[in-house]
């Protein structure tokens, strides 16, 4: 009975001190995203700092919403997205992720 | 006052309810909690409700409240940059102490576990943003259910004690916290909290172990700070740098997110945005059922037991009321052994379903000072979708 509690006891500690010995990998996770008419430019403006699913899950928006989104990005967190690129993921997230509502 | 003034102010006051109520297309409800686990296995975690991979999002369902400690494969993880150290080497990983101390410190964990007084806090560790999904319209901002949180056994050193090593300067009045998350360009702001050392007590400690084990790599392995009471955007993870100052430094994470407009509902409406914001700090008091689902078949005349927990900012539950009839009337809970005041508290209730059909099941946490969860639909709307803590409300069918 003894050995067995010490054996327990080993196999603990060392499970205790195993868990990132090596480098650990977040897994890939293929969101799905609709495709539409400026998805290369969301896909290269957007997809550097966060995934689709940051885009998915706000649900149907309207495009004042998105224009915000896509600003407060630009801003606040310093995308070097253009003028032009803005306008284009605007678009792209109002036509397939919008409630219809410009306001 | 005479009577015709006071016909004035009334209907004045009564104009600004009215006009308050249709400006509020801001509405609340119950938030959503029907999304399911992934089948997607994040490191060292179990399956849980995925919303990004980068940065790492990750919600725990509700059926695992019902116990005082959420365990560590399930305990939810949310991170705000997308560049995350993917290996850490505990035996070179240091953090530094500078800024307005007289003595700069390099700490590395051996330090840690051996130069400093080891000690434990129970506590909740709740996103501010847990549970947005009740607001609408939908405030910017990942659309959380309720399981943005989870309460564990931290052990580490006290923040305290660290400090009193490296040495406090005279004028020493703010302390910031840095982790290694990175974004991807270098302007991007650093996700850097500030606190004013007023704030800190004994409980504030830097931890590196969790429920017994270390930090899980998500959970913010090897040191992330604790602060019981708070909400979790000041519990920094992968703690790298602690920098005492003597002014407030303006920062994006502290002066634009993680706020609430500075009025006494801590609420507005989308049309009419409160001036002022303050920032979220203390939780409110808040439970949830872990206990039957949503959606729940329960047998006529079982015995069935609701299981969930409550906690609050550390002031202590009080009591947990159940309601079953649609908060006509209330029953108490009883309340499982006290983890501590910053710890959940699990509750339990056995009933036995006597009509057949459509049943609500309601609970509602008061905390020591007599503060109650509210109904969600008396909860003010905010932009940012935080501090949420309606009266949860399980519909389950009786067969």
């Amino acid at each position: 009975m003894m050995k067995k509690i010490i054996l327990l006891t080993a196999l603990s500690i060392s499970a205790l001190f195993a868990q990132v010995k090596s480098s650990v990998e977040v897994p890939y996770i293929p969101f799905e995203i609709k495709m539409g008419k400026g998805f290369s430019t969301v896909q290269a403006d957007c997809l550097m700092c966060h995934s689709f699913g940051y885009i998915i899950n706000q649900g149907p928006q309207s495009r004042k919403f998105w224009r915000g989104k896509v600003n407060k990005m630009i801003e606040e967190f310093k995308a070097p997205i253009d003028k032009k690129d803005a306008k284009i993921i605007e678009n792209y997230l109002f036509e397939n992720y919008g409630n219809g509502k410009e306001q | 006052m005479k009577r015709r003034d006071f016909f004035k102010t009334s209907i004045a006051a009564s104009a600004a309810v009215l006009g308050s109520t249709s400006l509020a297309a801001g509405e609340t409800h119950q938030p959503n909690e029907t999304r399911k686990v992934s089948k997607y296995a994040f490191p060292e975690k179990r399956p849980l409700i995925t919303y990004s991979d980068r940065p790492p999002l990750l919600e725990t369902p509700l059926s695992v409240f019902t116990e005082e400690f959420t365990p560590n494969d399930q305990f939810f993880v949310r991170w705000h940059l997308p560049d995350i150290p993917t290996y850490i080497d505990p035996d070179t990983y240091t953090i530094h102490i500078n800024g307005f101390v007289k003595k700069e410190l390099k700490i590395s964990i051996a330090d840690l576990k051996r130069d400093f007084e080891q000690v434990e806090v129970n506590a909740v560790v709740q996103c501010g943003g847990n549970s947005r999904s009740a607001f609408t319209p939908i405030p910017g901002g990942i659309q959380w259910g309720s399981g943005a949180m989870g309460c564990a056994r931290w052990k580490g050193v006290r923040l305290k004690d660290i400090l009193d090593k490296a040495g406090l300067l005279e004028g020493a009045k703010w302390i910031g916290f840095n982790g290694r998350e990175k974004a991807a360009y270098y302007k991007t702001p650093n996700f850097v909290r500030e606190l004013e050392l007023d704030e800190l007590d004994d409980h504030v400690i830097v931890a590196y172990e969790m429920n017994g084990e270390d930090l899980p790599y998500l959970n913010g392995y090897p040191l992330r700070l604790v602060l019981p009471g708070y909400y979790s955007d000041s519990w920094v993870k992968m703690l790298s740098n602690i920098t005492v100052t003597d002014k407030y430094k303006s920062l994006f994470f502290m002066d634009k997110a993680y706020r609430v407009p500075d009025n006494e509902c801590e609420c507005e409406t989308p049309e009419n945005k409160a001036k002022k914001t303050k920032p979220i700090t203390i939780m409110n008091v808040k439970s949830v059922i872990g206990y039957p689902e949503n959606g729940a078949k329960i047998y006529h005349n079982s015995q069935v037991v609701v299981r969930g927990v409550a906690w609050d900012g550390g002031y202590g539950i009080h009591k947990v009321l159940i309601s079953i009839d649609d908060g006509k009337t209330w029953e108490e809970a009883t309340l499982k052994e006290d983890m501590g005041r910053y710890a959940y508290r699990a509750f339990l209730f056995g009933f036995k379903p006597k009509k057949y059909g459509k049943l609500n099941i309601m609970a509602k946490a008061v905390n020591s000072l007599g503060e109650e969860q509210p109904l969600s639909k008396d909860i003010g709307w905010n932009r940012g979708g935080y501090k949420y803590n309606g009266i949860q409300v399980v519909n389950v069918e009786v067969v």
